[in-house]
């Protein structure tokens, strides 16, 4: 708990412009198998280093949700050009794995090629979220820099290119599978909500003990929740040190 | 592992039967004693001091020592403790539960709660209308139906976006059933399918309650955490 609080605090003050996935507030301490040795990601990586096997990615995204939820959404993989449509649901949910560029734009993995977030949106989401994901994983494709990548997306909302949250937009990140990178490895099993940030109301988030982060984005004018729960998509346990966990 | 002590949220639907609708959760045992009709009030009181820090428990200390914390009096809720946070932390008492509850007039029941300043403004309101129904000796009826006559005259606020509260009382009754508690939080939305936040299914930490059915277009989410407000571990559901 302690370290959790910590990392919460300690995020929400270094990370001002905190984005959503960064910020788990986890333990520093966990084991995992997803996790890489501190470096420097000062730039984009080689293409095929972000790319997966594309059945390993449609089973790595499905593992966001419980399999009640993601057997029947729509599946994205990512492809060389951008997201493509692996498996059509029919739930409205879209499953799929964000990469290290949807981490907030000054972290320091947003191009660790080993980041991998599987996160299924909930159908609000799936229709005023993912064009967020769409085009940042465009401007990244297409070899643009960080900065670069910032004032786009700034653009992007200045002139209502990219919808705001619709009311109930939320998501799933309860994979075991989930990598965050070195710091936090795959964190824990958490829900997400998504509001237009001039919405942002009290929520009690990043208050000791509370199971609320609050992440606020830049550019983008969105404020996210997370409420961290106490198991995987798969039904089992989160660690004991993890703030969503038990026993 | 332990999802098998996951009940299958296909049995929660008989959390209609439940105060708070969360007994689903807490496992399978029959209620063994019915509730036809409300108990004397004294039944429904508690000592001050000892309500407060009960509705101080329903959040972590960091939110709720700086809330308005409310007790129940004869004659309806009153403040005790002025906040400075724009949270409202309470004990809820049975007559919050949707009218075909069985537990509805249950005495035992307690359900600490601490509403965000959001849900203070909107959702508050209604336990503050049901409360003043039930105290006047209105039935289960009569209260369902106020709060819906009370909510079309425009009486009741509408939701405002973002409402919330925490129920996370290690010291809460919510019914007769099994451990009687769940360390959860709950989301207040306009009328919404569960289905669109994957509501009650199998593994989902997301359950669609019907605390409001009949009286109010709001539906209430609650998620299930893994902790007390004290920051100690909570039994997994």
């Amino acid at each position: 708990m302690m370290n959790g609080k910590k990392f919460g605090a300690i995020g929400f003050l270094i990370f001002a412009l905190v984005f959503h996935i960064a910020a788990l507030r986890l333990t520093h301490g966990q084991d995992t198998d997803h996790r890489d040795k501190p470096r420097a990601y000062p730039e984009m990586s080689p293409l095929d280093q972000y790319l997966m096997d594309r059945n390993g990615e449609i089973a790595l995204a499905r593992s966001a949700a419980p399999e009640a939820l993601s057997r029947d959404a729509t599946i994205l993989v990512l492809g060389r050009h951008g997201y493509e449509t692996a498996v059509a649901g029919k739930n409205g949910f879209v499953c799929l794995v964000d990469r290290s560029w949807m981490l907030p734009f000054d972290d320091s993995e947003f191009w660790n090629p080993s980041v991998r977030l599987p996160v299924c949106q909930n159908p609000p989401a799936a229709r005023s979220h993912l064009p967020l994901t769409f085009k940042t994983t465009a401007l990244a494709l297409a070899g643009r820099s960080r900065k670069q990548m910032f004032d786009s997306i700034k653009t992007a909302f200045d002139q209502k290119e990219l919808p705001l949250p619709e009311p109930g937009s939320m998501c799933y990140m309860m994979s075991k599978q989930q990598n965050f990178g070195p710091k936090f490895g795959n964190a824990d099993p958490h829900l997400m909500f998504w509001f237009p940030q001039p919405d942002h109301m009290a929520w009690g988030a990043d208050m000791p003990d509370s199971p609320v982060d609050v992440h606020q984005y830049s550019p983008q004018p969105i404020t996210e929740f997370a409420i961290s729960v106490a198991k995987w998509s798969d039904g089992t346990a989160a660690g004991a040190n993890q703030r969503g966990g038990t026993q | 592992m332990n999802s098998n002590r996951f009940v299958p949220l296909a049995a929660f639907n008989f959390a209609l039967i439940f105060a708070f609708a969360v007994s689903g959760r807490l496992a399978g045992q029959d209620n063994k004693t019915s509730y036809p009709s409300m108990a004397p009030l004294e039944q429904y009181l508690m000592q001050r001091d000892a309500e407060i820090t009960l509705a101080q428990s329903a959040a972590p200390e960091s939110i709720s020592r700086d809330a308005t914390v409310l007790v129940l009096g004869r004659h309806g809720y009153e403040t005790a403790v002025e906040g400075k946070n724009g949270f409202v932390c309470a004990v809820e008492r049975g007559w919050m539960s949707p009218a075909d509850a069985p537990e509805f007039w249950n005495p035992k029941i307690r359900g600490p709660i601490c509403f965000n300043p959001p849900a203070a403004r909107s959702v508050l309101p209604v336990t503050y209308k049901r409360t003043e129904m039930a105290l006047a000796g209105r039935t289960k009826a009569e209260i369902t139906d106020g709060n819906k006559t009370a909510f079309e005259r425009g009486e009741l606020p509408a939701l405002e976006p973002g409402a919330m509260s925490y129920m996370m009382s290690k010291e809460a009754y919510l019914t007769d059933d099994a451990d009687h508690n769940l360390a959860h939080l709950m989301f207040y939305t306009p009328p919404l399918d569960g289905k669109v936040w994957g509501a009650d299914l199998p593994k989902s930490p997301v359950m669609l309650i019907p605390q409001f059915k009949g009286a109010q277009p709001i539906d209430v989410f609650i998620v299930p955490v893994g902790r007390w407000s004290d920051g100690t571990p909570a039994p997994l559901m």
